[in-house]
């Protein structure tokens, strides 16, 4: 589950899933729903694996939505399948999408970074939850 | 989060200042101060962006006291408006919170003798052409392709370098903050990756609240200091509010992370996170300034561009080169940078790293950094309002240096959420009603103009009033926007 929460400038994430790997999943199409107005529309024909490692699980998810929006707007990839597997503060994933068409993808706005502000995740019972603020 | 209210004391100074006092939280080294009148002040309780005040006090070796401007708001460890100077020779540190994302996110006015009676009847072209020649919007890339040998010279030299390709005037160079140019700036502490993000965006908009407008001279407050700017009332005018793109994001990323660390290491103690700072002689922190420095100069070139690509508009549409037209810089500001400065701190000559957040310096008359032609009026600012209604020139005064390390306001800042502008717009034709009022929109989606709609924001005239009156800066001309181009 992914929602949006106000937040004064910018925009938060709110994400709720029953798994770490399905958190940080949804956390990437969340983010991508930022980007892209039909993000729905969006063709699973590139496809490309990520590995990542921090320190704290916090730093672990943010630096995987920093990790997509680089792939974004260097390389003008457009996401739409995340398989993610998160095994301590490590994580493997194979990601698929496309490279930007204007002609197809309606852009909604541009994410200039991921944040620390109020960056929360956390296990809820049998849930995990996340939020993360990105700046507009 | 956006409904936790500021619960900490705001004793009034005057009728524009209020006051944090240090004894308000433990690590507090300065006291807090927020420039904004008695109305406003309420609003500003409304979120915890007066605590982010009193949290960058807490900085180790800050001067003075933590300010805000009164269009302050929440950010990301340091309040949007806010300013803080840290003296090096004291521990002072640099914190890239306190400089933000859009390194060197600014503002330039260009001027131009045309009248609005002579651009109405091609105001429709005209925007529709400067949204089409101008790359604006999301991951936009732009017609300037550079080298990375070339890019580096940029980082390094700033707008002067564009000279080679006929990019740029001598004029241009000296009617920029800083001439374009951070002395110190190191292109190889720029990482690959913000490189990759940067290169193909110079000479882009962007998009979120970055704009070019067409505006009109509407009221002239002070006559000698416009005419020494060059603005006479009823002249057409351009304002181009963008920053470092990709490029300087991804230093302020690259720093963020690189610093995680940076305070456990040198024995600092935050209350947030988000402050990460490494002392600025530190290695870390020198590092930091090298990157950016190599953004700010960046983001100078990249306005440069936006610039020239809009005289070739004009030209195109009025059909005369654009020296005929005037099309001549009235000056660059800078409102998201750390500038090494010297300021006098209780009878004391230092020199600090000024931080400024969504703030602009203003120095006053007299200033040496403040190009010649304009040096008896004081350093012109320029304060973006919103799209319906109006932006200001301003002009800084003395009272910048007694107070504020020579700074002022630098915009209206937002009165709604990105959701709740969107809400509010949902069942209207945001372009269609400006075009009621006689102005032109050309925007990349439809929601980014929603949320970015007039009444998304503060009205900039209240702003202007407190930063005029705590003798910030002077009211010199009130510029009203007739077309609107963004992301």
């Amino acid at each position: 589950m992914v929602e949006t929460f106000e937040h004064t400038a910018d925009l938060g994430l709110r994400v709720c899933a029953a798994s770490l790997d399905e958190l940080f999943a949804e956390a990437g199409r969340g983010l991508f729903s930022f980007v892209v107005e039909n993000a729905g529309e969006i063709q699973p024909r590139i496809t490309q694996f990520i590995n990542l490692k921090a320190d704290t699980l916090d730093d672990l998810f943010f630096d995987w939505l920093s990790e997509l929006l680089y792939r974004f707007d260097a390389q003008q990839l457009v996401l739409c399948r995340f398989d993610v597997q998160v095994s301590g503060l490590s994580l493997v994933a194979k990601v698929a999408g496309e490279p930007v068409d204007r002609a197809r993808h309606r852009f909604l706005r541009e994410v200039k970074s991921i944040t620390y502000h109020g960056l929360v995740i956390r296990q809820s019972g049998q849930h995990w939850e996340a939020e993360v603020i990105v700046d507009i | 989060m956006g409904n936790v209210v500021f619960q900490g004391p705001l004793e009034r100074v005057d009728t524009c200042c209020w006051r944090i006092p240090k004894s308000y939280k433990a690590g507090m080294r300065v006291d807090g101060l927020i420039f904004a009148d008695e109305p406003m002040i309420e609003r500003i309780r409304g979120d915890l962006a007066p605590e982010q005040v009193a949290n960058v006090a807490c900085l180790p070796g800050i001067q003075g006291a933590s300010l805000a401007m009164p269009d302050i708001h929440w950010g990301y460890g340091f309040c949007i408006g806010g300013v803080c100077a840290t003296d090096p020779s004291e521990g002072g540190v640099i914190s890239p919170g306190g400089v933000g994302y859009d390194i060197n996110c600014g503002v330039r006015l260009v001027r131009s003798t045309l009248t609005e009676a002579d651009v109405r009847p091609r105001l429709p072209a005209l925007v529709d052409e400067l949204f089409k020649q101008i790359p604006t919007g999301v991951g936009r890339t732009g017609k300037y392709h550079f080298e990375p040998h070339e890019l580096r010279e940029l980082m390094i030299d700033g707008p002067r370098r564009l000279a080679e390709r006929d990019l740029v005037t001598e004029r241009d160079v000296e009617f920029t903050e800083a001439h374009g140019r951070l002395d110190g700036a190191d292109p190889s502490m720029v990482s690959k990756r913000a490189y990759e993000r940067g290169h193909a965006q110079c000479g882009t908009l962007g998009a979120g609240n970055h704009f070019l407008e067409v505006q009109v001279v509407d009221h002239v407050v002070d006559a000698e200091a416009a005419a020494a700017f060059g603005l006479a009332e009823g002249n057409v005018c351009i304002l181009i509010h963008s920053g470092s793109r990709g490029l300087g994001y991804q230093v302020c990323d690259d720093a963020l992370r690189a610093l995680r660390n940076a305070p456990a290491n040198h024995g600092i103690s935050l209350p947030d996170r988000q402050l990460v700072c490494a002392p600025a002689t530190s290695v870390e922190g020198r590092h930091y300034l090298g990157a950016m420095r190599a953004a700010a100069n960046f983001a100078w070139c990249n306005r440069q561009l936006l610039m020239w690509q809009t005289r070739e508009v004009f030209e195109e549409v009025f059909g005369r080169p654009w020296t005929e037209l005037g099309l001549e810089l009235v000056y660059d500001v800078a409102h998201n940078i750390a500038k090494f400065e010297e300021h006098t701190i209780n009878g004391v000559r230092k020199h600090v790293w000024v931080h400024r957040k969504g703030a602009t310096r203003a120095f006053p008359p007299g200033h040496v950094e403040i190009p010649q032609a304009y040096r008896h009026m004081g350093q012109p600012v320029f304060v973006p309002g919103d799209m319906g209604r109006a932006s200001w020139v301003l002009a800084g005064q003395q009272g910048s240096m007694e107070k504020t390390f020579g700074t002022t306001c630098h915009g209206a800042g937002r009165a709604m959420s990105r959701t709740a502008a969107a809400k509010d717009a949902q069942d209207r034709h945001i372009a269609g009603e400006l075009a009621a009022r006689g102005i032109i929109v050309r925007a990349g989606s439809r929601r980014g103009l929603a949320e970015e709609q007039s009444a998304a924001y503060k009205d900039v005239d209240h702003v202007v009033d407190v930063v005029h009156h705590a003798g910030l800066s002077k009211k010199v001309a009130r510029l009203r926007p007739i077309g609107v181009i963004k992301g």
